[in-house]
């Protein structure tokens, strides 16, 4: 195998994260992973870089280093708008190899997706996706990814230690956002970008954001889910609300449901519907039979909302609340906006 | 235009049963199924063979038994199937299988377009596909949504992101994962089954695709899993609360908030 | 279908094949020699659509690549929601071909590898989803005096909630009704015979000796070991139902097929 002897591997240095940027504003998920490489830096006695590709960033780097970053290493995209993923993966090269992180990290978002798994391969790094843990390893100092395979059933723990960088993408909202620290200081370096063949590369014509952001039930992190107690599809509305204003929220929904053409079949959980490992799974108006339980078995946490507290899902639930969820999901979403 | 799809086999971790003491999903007797995310892969290639004319391949690395999901494919429609085959691909992780991929459409030569499912239900990384471009220093187009507009030199196509969308235009060759809005994946017909199961799919080697032996296999992968455990069990203790709907509400948005939920 | 009751014919299920299936050969001629057989001996043969949603292939395609024989009052086609616009307008076409007179119209079992029909494939605006309710409508819409279709009642399901869904089914066009399996007396049969005693009502009978395999179907568990005889059962039914049609279920072809002659007085 080709890898990199000790005394190459000891070159390698520091604690990079790269930054999700929308719009040119920087994303919580960036502030959550400093946060973490943070105390990764700590364990290893180095530095935490935050990587901006795009000099535009809209706010200063102050933010980066309020929450804990010390160099923020900002480069040009040659005058290009819009998410080029072969033009960021080859900077992120360029700049891999001139300053040589130990270990990158970056949000296991869609761009984050795109962009790392490239770099890897060029740099001819391990990469570990979705991490939910990362920590070093004291007798080696390699970091130690954890992450769940097999929907959810496995946690497995990965090592890369004979290459570098090592590389992790983590999911917003995994790691914790820490207490910025506003009077923290850092250096800023500006990178220039020498990109050549730019019209070989892929042409962005059009971009459009949109305000209500559709979250599917693989990714969600919180799904509220209504079965035959949601009674019709304006019961769903209810619930829709709720996901959108808690944000990286789904709506899923029992069979039941379903059958009765309250809400379209991509929302189904079950056995002859989807299977989900969300972190929440907030199960309003439905009773547990087994063909859902299967589907939705795997999340962290299950919480039930229903009138009658002896249902086999208020039974297998990690929290039950007895209530009347028209009445308990509009106080929900009053409270959420004040929060 | 040849097209390459390029596909997986998987456990059905979603047709498992629960275990009543241990409250954890039963694996023994799973079936393997092509993964789900290939699938719309196929179907979007079938298409597009069907628009331009030409060729679509479908390519899979796995063991022998893989071999099934190459019938499948053949029996929805791809020209022919290729099982990427050896003891020494095994145990790769995704930079070892992506390179090992890209030899192989490679060897195959003059492919315009490579299409690949957005990941794959057992790993989850949807790594592979970016890394097949990167080896072969293609370009790329990820969480693609739709394809636009599509000519013997260039393809447009939608990208999906958290925030909205985008759209984009490549010059082939090019590779693209897609997701499942892309289109509705036909099922096998029973005549297409039947032609599948007299097809011959042929099994290249590392030889076969010039593949170097130390960038594959456990020994090519610069990750190794070192450590598999099982999540902590089930607790069997409900946590109740009741009363009014607003303290209901207040109750459980704390427990959300105690959790870094929200 | 009024005719099948009075004519004493049992509707029997016969399962396709499963699309995976690594006997394909072996299992499609066991199909076919089902299918004669229940054609041979009078009663009508019901092909089902991927239950519990295992993908299995159509009815309308084995009949064409086996080149099965058609006998319009001897088939009865279930077709469910699971399906790509394009498949169901070409299992409708092929039925209309074939001569294929009655289809059951369920809303069916999905998978994650089965796709479902989107309410704009069949022109509706009213509900989030298809049920068996909007492709009633558009079976009649699309092909008008083609085919005579029935709907399924489920008597485990909750009382109001599956006699307010009947309604819409007849509203749709529903002609005929398939319960699910009944043992023994069942008062929402009872009150369903009340109800509705213009349309002709076939109630499933099981034929397996293994009863709890049912505990889902009827939503408490049956022990394992529970003593049933099928045939029995199918008498006591006849007794308590004698305005009704019939539907076995797992029927066994080796050694209860030569029973049911008799069983039906």
């Amino acid at each position: 195998m080709i890898t990199a002897s000790d005394v190459e591997r000891e070159k390698y240095q520091n604690i990079w994260v790269v930054a999700e940027l929308l719009a040119g504003k920087i994303q919580p998920v960036t502030f959550e992973l400093i946060g973490a490489a943070r105390e990764l830096a700590d364990t290893r006695k180095s530095d935490v870089w935050v990587v901006v590709l795009g000099l535009d960033i809209g706010e200063s780097p102050e933010t980066l280093f309020a929450y804990g970053a010390d160099i923020a290493l900002l480069a040009d995209k040659a005058g290009l708008s819009g998410f080029v993923d072969e033009l960021e993966a080859k900077i992120m090269e360029h700049l891999i190899t001139k300053y040589k992180p130990e270990i990158v990290i970056c949000g296991a978002t869609t761009r984050g997706r795109s962009l790392i798994p490239r770099v890897a391969v060029k740099t001819y790094s391990g990469l570990t996706a979705d991490c939910t843990g990362l920590s070093i390893d004291s007798e080696n100092g390699d970091l130690l990814q954890t992450r769940p395979a097999f929907g959810g059933n496995i946690i497995a723990t990965i090592r890369c230690s004979n290459h570098r960088p090592q590389m992790a993408t983590v999911r917003p909202r995994v790691m914790k956002l820490p207490e910025p620290d506003f009077s923290r200081r850092g250096k800023v370096i500006k990178e220039k970008t020498i990109v050549r063949d730019i019209e070989k590369i892929k042409k962005i014509l059009d971009i459009f954001h949109s305000t209500e952001t559709s979250i599917n039930l693989a990714d969600a992190q919180i799904i509220i889910s209504g079965g035959r107690g949601i009674k019709g599809s304006k019961g769903f509305k209810l619930l829709k609300n709720f996901a959108e204003r808690l944000g990286g929220a789904a709506v899923g929904a029992s069979r039941a449901a379903v059958d009765s053409g309250w809400i379209p079949y991509a929302h189904q959980v079950g056995q002859t519907g989807q299977t989900v490992q969300s972190k929440v799974y907030i199960a309003c108006g439905i009773s547990g039979q087994i063909q859902h339980l299967v589907g939705m078995q795997s999340c962290d946490l299950i919480i039930a909302i229903d009138k009658n507290p002896n249902t086999p899902m208020m039974q297998i639930a990690d929290i039950s609340v007895v209530g009347d969820l028209f009445e308990i999901i509009p106080e929900l979403n009053k409270k959420i906006i004040s929060l | 235009m040849k097209i390459v799809v390029c596909i997986k086999q998987v456990p059905a971790t979603n047709e498992a049963k629960i275990d009543p003491e241990t409250k954890r999903i039963i694996r023994e007797g799973i079936k393997a199924i092509i993964n789900p995310f290939d699938n719309y892969a196929l179907e979007e290639g079938i298409q597009l063979r069907d628009k331009l004319g030409g060729e679509v391949i479908a390519i899979c690395m796995g063991p022998r038994k893989a071999e099934d999901s190459l019938r499948e494919a053949i029996a929805l429609g791809i020209d022919r199937g290729i099982l990427l085959n050896d003891k020494a691909f095994a145990g790769s992780d995704t930079w070892a299988t992506s390179y090992v991929l890209a030899k192989a459409i490679k060897k195959i030569g003059n492919v315009g377009l490579v299409i690949c499912g957005k990941q794959a239900i057992d790993g989850d990384t949807a790594q592979v596909g970016p890394g097949i471009a990167a080896h072969l220093d293609w370009l790329q187009a990820t969480y693609v949504m739709a394809i636009e507009s599509i000519s013997d030199s260039s393809i447009r196509v939608k990208r999906m992101h958290e925030d909205g969308y985008d759209i984009c235009e490549m010059r082939f060759p090019a590779v693209i994962t897609v997701v499942k809005d892309i289109n509705i994946p036909r099922v096998p017909s029973l005549r297409g089954r039947l032609i599948s199961r007299k097809c011959e799919i042929p099994t290249w080697k590392p030889d076969d695709i010039g593949a170097n032996i130390s960038k594959i296999g456990l020994e090519g992968s610069p990750t190794r899993v070192v450590k598999t455990q099982s999540p902590p069990p089930r607790h069997n203790n409900t946590k109740k609360i009741q009363g009014s709907a607003a303290e209901c509400a207040t109750a459980l948005l704390k427990e959300l908030r105690i959790r870094n939920l929200i | 279908m009024i005719q099948h009751i009075l004519n004493r014919m049992y509707h029997i299920e016969v399962l396709p094949p499963k699309q995976d299936s690594e006997t394909l050969e072996d299992n499609l001629e066991k199909f076919q020699n089902r299918y004669l057989r229940i054609l041979e001996n009078g009663y009508c043969a019901c092909i089902t659509d991927n239950t519990m949603g295992l993908l299995s292939f159509q009815g309308t395609e084995l009949i064409e690549e086996l080149s099965l024989p058609v006998i319009s009052e001897q088939l009865i086609i279930h077709l469910n929601t699971f399906h790509r616009k394009d498949d169901l307008d070409n299992i409708l076409r092929v039925c209309k071909l074939k001569r294929i007179k009655y289809l059951l119209i369920i809303t069916g079992d999905g998978s994650e590898r089965i796709p479902k029909l989107r309410p704009l494939d069949i022109n509706n605006t009213d509900t989030e989803s298809v049920t068996s309710v909007e492709l009633l409508k558009y079976i009649n819409w699309k092909y008008p005096d083609t085919f005579v279709l029935g709907v399924a009642f489920n008597p485990y399901e909750p009382e109001e909630h599956e006699f307010e869904k009947l309604k819409r089914k007849i509203k749709a066009g529903a002609a005929f009704i398939i319960t699910q399996p009944l043992i023994g007396r069942n008062r929402f049969i009872d009150r369903l015979l009340k109800k509705h005693p213009e349309i002709p009502v076939i109630v499933e009978a099981w034929m397996s000796k293994k009863l709890h395999l049912l505990s889902e179907a009827v939503g408490y568990e049956i022990p394992q070991n529970t003593a049933y005889d099928p045939i029995s059962n199918l008498k006591i039914l006849h007794r308590l139902y004698p305005q009704c049609g019939f539907y076995l279920s797992l029927l066994g072809f080796k050694n209860q097929f030569e029973l049911i002659r008799d069983t039906w007085i």
